[in-house]
């Protein structure tokens, strides 16, 4: 019954057989075998240049553990070396091939669609997509991009969508913080382009169910035995358990109080951060 | 949701038509547009039947003279009198609810704009910018309006594209959509598809809806627009006309031309009868 509602659900795109298929899982941790964790960067593992406390040690043992492991970020500015850069020199044994990002994602289904984007990235994120033709495009990728959102590009990447390209958001973040103000993020830009075309984009970023198996995937794990380390309850926790993982909320970075309580059903557990996190996934594997 | 049979037997009482411009009369683009055939020829036709005619644009890329200046151009017989066009509806609220714009608009656009006090802006008012819809412009309206306690976003129309003689082009429509999502605001819209816009073109020609017909190429905007006061709506397939358009979720033509030369050909003939 399992199998064929996943069945029925993967090749008929059919809701009811998703439902089916969701209900049919187990939702605690302890009935799981684990096989893989995911980890949130930014909040959980460090805020801005500082690790959270014990994160850097909590790694170490987490690779101890029979366990595969992957970090999972949504980011639309920095290339993945920029970042492993970063996390290096916090003290993080981290390698790039380890990182899963927003711009993996979409690079991933850009090659796996077998198309040619018109890129709306800046030069920093641009790395990412490294042999991808771009020559002709026939598809539209949008991730942060102020030198690109005039009129002209946007009316370039609106004639492709007209004719049959796909749309495809790193994110739809409605506006970020720059060092002078808010300014606009690629949401509104994203949301023009979809009134403009009756398109609609395909989201690549957490909390979409299809990063946390894109992620999965390139560790053979299935979500059932994968469990989701994060510090934004939506995005993260309520993302992995959508996807059929479990999820620790940890309380670092832009936790709030209450946030446990934003999604249904709550997070498997909640720790004080990565550090409990970690303890929490060893001590769960040892005893299965 | 249109009445069933031909438009044409429904339009023995039509005393006034609205027609919209661009799509409708002529493609507009870089080197000054090209009339559709058969257009010139159908104003001139319709205004000789004694019809009440105006002319119903969402057109802010210039000013009314402007236009007509361009229309008379390519042999239209229009006079600025007779254009209805959003910026002066849009000057008419500003100055009722006293607000003070911030302007997002085409430069050729400005004229219509004189003297209107735009010092410590409390609302943003945008219109078809085109090339001013630049990152830097769109930021900069996004901080009026985070920036205001109780945003007021003013859009010149909402439509999503138009027809250029190059193909498709964007419409101020997209980038309303845009500040909406980015700043949780709903616009309001002054030209097309908004009631008002169409009642004000009707009192002019002292025609009440019921005998007035309105033909356009935005399905949405010139069509749903106008039944939703009372009009008959006429879509032609020019302009930016898509075949998708004639199984539109929510908004149903009491019919559909070729062109306006056709649609002018059917109403003289069954007019009256």
């Amino acid at each position: 019954m399992y199998y064929t509602a996943k069945y029925i659900a993967a090749n008929t795109k059919n809701e009811e057989g998703w439902k089916l298929f969701m209900l049919s899982k187990g939702r605690c941790l302890m009935s799981r075998k684990l096989c893989a964790v995911l980890v949130d960067l930014s909040g959980t593992l460090h805020v801005e240049d500082t690790a959270t406390p014990g994160a850097v040690e909590a790694l170490r043992r987490l690779r101890e553990c029979p366990l595969k492991v992957k970090f999972v970020t949504n980011t639309t500015k920095e290339s993945k070396q920029m970042l492993v850069n970063r996390l290096q020199k916090l003290g993080f044994d981290i390698q790039p091939e380890e990182v899963f990002t927003s711009l993996t994602a979409a690079r991933n289904l850009v090659e796996e669609m077998k198309v040619r984007p018109m890129l709306f990235l800046q030069d920093s994120a641009l790395q990412d997509f490294e042999g991808i033709d771009t020559t002709n495009p026939n598809a539209v990728v949008i991730g942060l991009a102020p030198d690109m959102f005039n009129y002209r590009p946007l009316n370039d990447a609106f004639r492709l969508l007209l004719g049959g390209a796909p749309l495809i958001a790193i994110h739809k973040a409605r506006y970020y913080k720059k060092s002078d103000g808010l300014s606009l993020g690629p949401g509104p830009f994203v949301t023009g382009l979809e009134y403009a075309t009756d398109v609609r984009a395909t989201v690549v970023g957490k909390p979409e169910t299809m990063f946390f198996r894109e992620a999965l995937k390139t560790l053979g794990c299935a979500p059932e035995e994968a469990v989701m380390i994060g510090d934004d309850v939506r995005d993260d926790v309520g993302g992995a358990q959508t996807a059929g993982m479990a999820g620790i909320l940890v309380r670092t970075g832009k936790y709030r109080p209450g946030d446990e309580e934003k999604i249904h059903p709550p997070p498997t557990t909640v720790c004080d951060s990565f550090t409990q996190a970690v303890d929490y996934i060893c001590n769960k594997v040892l005893q299965t | 949701m249109a009445s069933s049979g031909r438009w044409y037997d429904r339009c023995s009482d039509i005393q006034g038509v609205l027609l919209d411009i661009s799509g409708v009369l002529y493609d507009s683009g870089a080197t000054g547009g090209v009339a559709i055939p058969g257009s010139v020829e159908a104003v001139t036709k319709l205004k000789q039947s004694g019809l009440s005619v105006r002319f119903c644009t969402n057109e802010t890329q210039c000013t009314r003279d402007h236009l007509v200046a361009k229309l008379s151009g390519l042999g239209f017989q229009v006079t600025r009198e007779e254009v209805f066009s959003p910026a002066p509806a849009a000057c008419l609220v500003l100055k009722d609810r006293n607000l003070r714009p911030h302007l997002l608009i085409h430069p050729d656009c400005q004229p219509e704009f004189e003297g209107v006090d735009c010092s410590n802006p409390n609302c943003v008012l945008i219109g078809d910018a085109t090339d001013e819809f630049s990152y830097k412009n769109l930021n900069e309206a996004f901080r009026v309006l985070v920036g205001l306690q109780d945003p007021i976003l003013i859009s010149m129309g909402k439509g999503r594209y138009y027809k250029e003689t190059d193909g498709l082009t964007l419409d101020v429509g997209v980038f309303m959509k845009a500040l909406e999502y980015a700043c949780d605001v709903e616009a309001e819209v002054v030209g097309k598809p908004a009631k008002a816009f169409f009642l004000a073109a009707l009192q002019d020609m002292g025609v009440q809806p019921q005998q007035a017909m309105m033909v356009g190429d935005d399905v949405v905007n010139d069509i749903g627009g106008a039944q939703s006061v009372g009009m008959l709506g006429l879509q032609v397939r020019t302009g930016k006309y898509r075949p998708e358009d004639e199984h539109h979720p929510t908004v149903h033509p009491d019919g559909f031309v070729d062109n306006l030369k056709q649609a002018v050909d059917l109403l003289l003939q069954h007019r009256g009868q």
